[in-house]
């Protein structure tokens, strides 16, 4: 990752917080639309309790030899 | 037969199996791309499909010929054959009326695609295919037990809704469906065989058994509650094992289970907007995840290698089939000015709309772990950074490529005009998925995905393991089960067997004796013939 492509997404995210918080802010009709920039926060966080969680459990139960089905 | 025949767009590509298979290779891959063409034309003629099966079948037979384009240069008259039957058999699916119809083609089904996996020539692919066999055949005796059922029950052989009221036969009907649409645990079949199938036949199988099986949901079970539940199951579990695999084609078939996760929530959801949904979803699905099939085809067509853990370093030698591979995997992960965008969002919509909040926040939650394996673990693996095995690189067919720009296209086009789609769903579509604010939400959710991938990208690397699943269970039982059922019977058989011929020997050898010891003989005899019946009897009366 070079430095232009972090400014690149800096600018989209700073920018969608900006409209969500302009335009839509006390629009929505669910429990978490009072939450700013609650979108961030579901991505960010479902990406590494959804990475985290399946390693943890890949690595503690499912994980096998890759010839464990072989006779 | 009429051209007003329903079933004849089926009819012509199970009936043009005879025909290629008579044909010499050119002619043969050019008549393969031609007949599913033919059969879309002969299905816009008809007048009394509805738009359900229209929508199933345009996609049916558009992603058979754009198959038919990538096996252009494929020479293998068996696999031809048997793809175009398995799409045959599917287009038929979606087009019959009744129970009994849509059994055949179910089974027509199973035969095709079983053959698209033994025909990789491999030990392991044998063994794969008939453990896919079985699971389908398991899985169509389930449909048959509950069609009978439903037929001595109801006296109807017609494909309608069944209530939601869980009596045997519509339960037994729901099992078969399910095993087709890979809902857990019936799933296991799909991952097992689909990395093992051919290149081409990947691709193939990946567009019809389920969704043929998504259409039957809809027809059958629309509004079930269960499946709600069941069809969140699935986008999260084949997130979670998509980011265990290696195989690249793994990673795939996971995601598979987890997209139409989506499709069987909208069916469970069950309103106009949710069952829209399901069906546009299907439509576009399969769109891009034949692209993803065909991009990962072309990796191990190049490189003979299928795991993150032996690629790498690919980016500047197969430079067009990953910018296509990423226009699938931007498509699934509902990049804007992209056909997931514009169908995904229609099931998502559907569960606020039917205030199932914490529904629509799992969905979302699965999108992000789609993006994360689809869109940046599985490309970044294979094609980035250095090679992890030394490997060389060949010329791929043309065709291959010519298929994935065409499906690429298609991706963008139903992204950019999602009305071209959304004009031929069931129910009048209200629904705009360009709006500010589902904008901002996907915006939000890709990027900061994508800052948790980097994050954690040392961890998400490709592990060279076997992870388990569900199938473990039949699997490591296998062998006893073959003790018991055929090891153990084939011994007592052919006991009674041997038995019989002592006593045939021992009766000839008696009876042609000049000078024999009649009484010894007599009891030998006797023993032998009481001995042959009680095994007799005991094998009777068991």
């Amino acid at each position: 990752m070079k430095t232009w492509h972090w400014v690149l997404l800096g600018i989209l995210a700073a920018l969608s917080l900006i409209v969500e918080l302009a335009v839509l802010y006390g629009h929505g009709h669910h429990w978490w639309s009072v939450i700013p920039g609650f979108y961030i926060l579901w991505g960010f966080l479902g990406s590494l309790v959804l990475a985290y969680t399946s390693k943890w459990f890949g690595h503690t139960f499912l994980s096998r030899d890759k010839d464990y089905y072989e006779p | 037969m009429s051209l007003e025949s329903p079933l004849l767009p089926a009819l012509i590509m199970i009936f043009g199996t005879i025909l290629i298979g008579l044909l010499p290779s050119l002619l043969r891959s050019f008549t393969f791309i031609l007949l599913p063409l033919i059969s879309l034309a002969c299905l816009w003629s008809q007048p009394s499909v509805s738009n359900l099966s229209l929508v199933f079948g345009t996609i049916f037979t558009l992603v058979a010929s754009l198959g038919g384009v990538y096996a252009w240069h494929l020479n293998d008259r068996l696999q031809q054959m048997a793809a175009l039957l398995y799409a045959g058999a599917a287009v038929g699916v979606v087009l019959v009326k009744d129970f009994y119809s849509l059994f055949i083609f179910w089974e027509l089904m199973a035969i095709g695609s079983t053959y698209l996996i033994w025909a990789r020539k491999t030990p392991e692919s044998a063994q794969t295919g008939m453990r896919y066999l079985l699971n389908h055949i398991f899985g169509g005796g389930l449909l048959f037990a509950g069609i009978l059922l439903h037929v001595h029950q109801t006296g109807s052989t017609a494909l309608q809704a069944l209530p939601d009221n869980f009596d045997l036969s519509s339960l037994l009907i729901l099992a078969g469906v399910a095993l087709n649409t890979a809902i857990p645990p019936l799933h296991a079949w799909l991952p097992d065989a689909y990395p093992k199938a051919t290149l081409t036949g990947s691709v193939f199988m990946s567009a019809f058994t389920t969704k043929s099986a998504v259409y039957v949901l809809m027809i059958l079970f629309p509004g079930w509650d269960m499946l709600v539940g069941l069809g969140v199951l699935m986008t999260l579990y084949g997130v979670a094992y998509a980011i265990l695999a290696n195989d690249i084609r793994s990673i795939l078939s996971y995601h598979i289970i987890s997209q139409v996760g989506y499709m069987v929530t909208g069916v469970g959801i069950g309103t106009q907007l949710a069952l829209n949904g399901a069906a546009a979803h299907a439509f576009c699905h399969i769109l891009y995840k034949s692209l993803l099939f065909m991009g990962a085809g072309t990796i191990i067509h190049a490189t003979g290698k299928s795991k993150l853990t032996e690629l790498g370093g690919l980016a500047s030698s197969l430079r067009l089939p990953l910018f296509l591979y990423m226009i699938g995997a931007v498509s699934i992960s509902g990049f804007p000015l992209f056909n997931g965008f514009t169908s995904k969002s229609l099931i998502i919509a559907s569960a606020g709309e039917a205030h199932y909040e914490w529904t629509l926040l799992l969905l979302l939650l699965a999108s992000t772990g789609t993006f994360l394996s689809v869109g940046l673990k599985l490309p970044i693996f294979t094609w980035l950074g250095t090679a992890k095995t030394p490997h060389t690189v060949k010329t791929l067919p043309q065709g291959m490529l010519v298929a994935m720009s065409i499906t690429s296209l298609l991706c963008f086009l139903f992204g950019v005009y999602p009305s071209l789609l959304y004009r031929f769903l069931p129910y009048p579509v209200t629904y705009q998925p360009y709006t500010v604010y589902h904008l901002v939400e996907t915006t939000q959710i890709l990027l900061f995905t994508f800052l948790g991938f980097w994050l954690l990208r040392k961890k998400l690397v490709g592990e060279d393991s076997l992870v388990l699943d569900v199938d473990w269970f039949y699997r490591k039982s296998g062998k006893y089960f073959k003790y018991v059922f055929v090891d153990f019977t084939a011994f007592i058989f052919s006991q009674v067997a041997l038995t019989v011929h002592k006593i045939t020997d021992a009766s000839i050898l008696y009876f042609n004796r000049k000078d024999n010891n009649t009484s010894a003989s007599i009891y030998t005899v006797s023993a032998g013939t009481l001995l042959l019946l009680a095994l007799l009897g005991l094998a009777f009366f068991k």
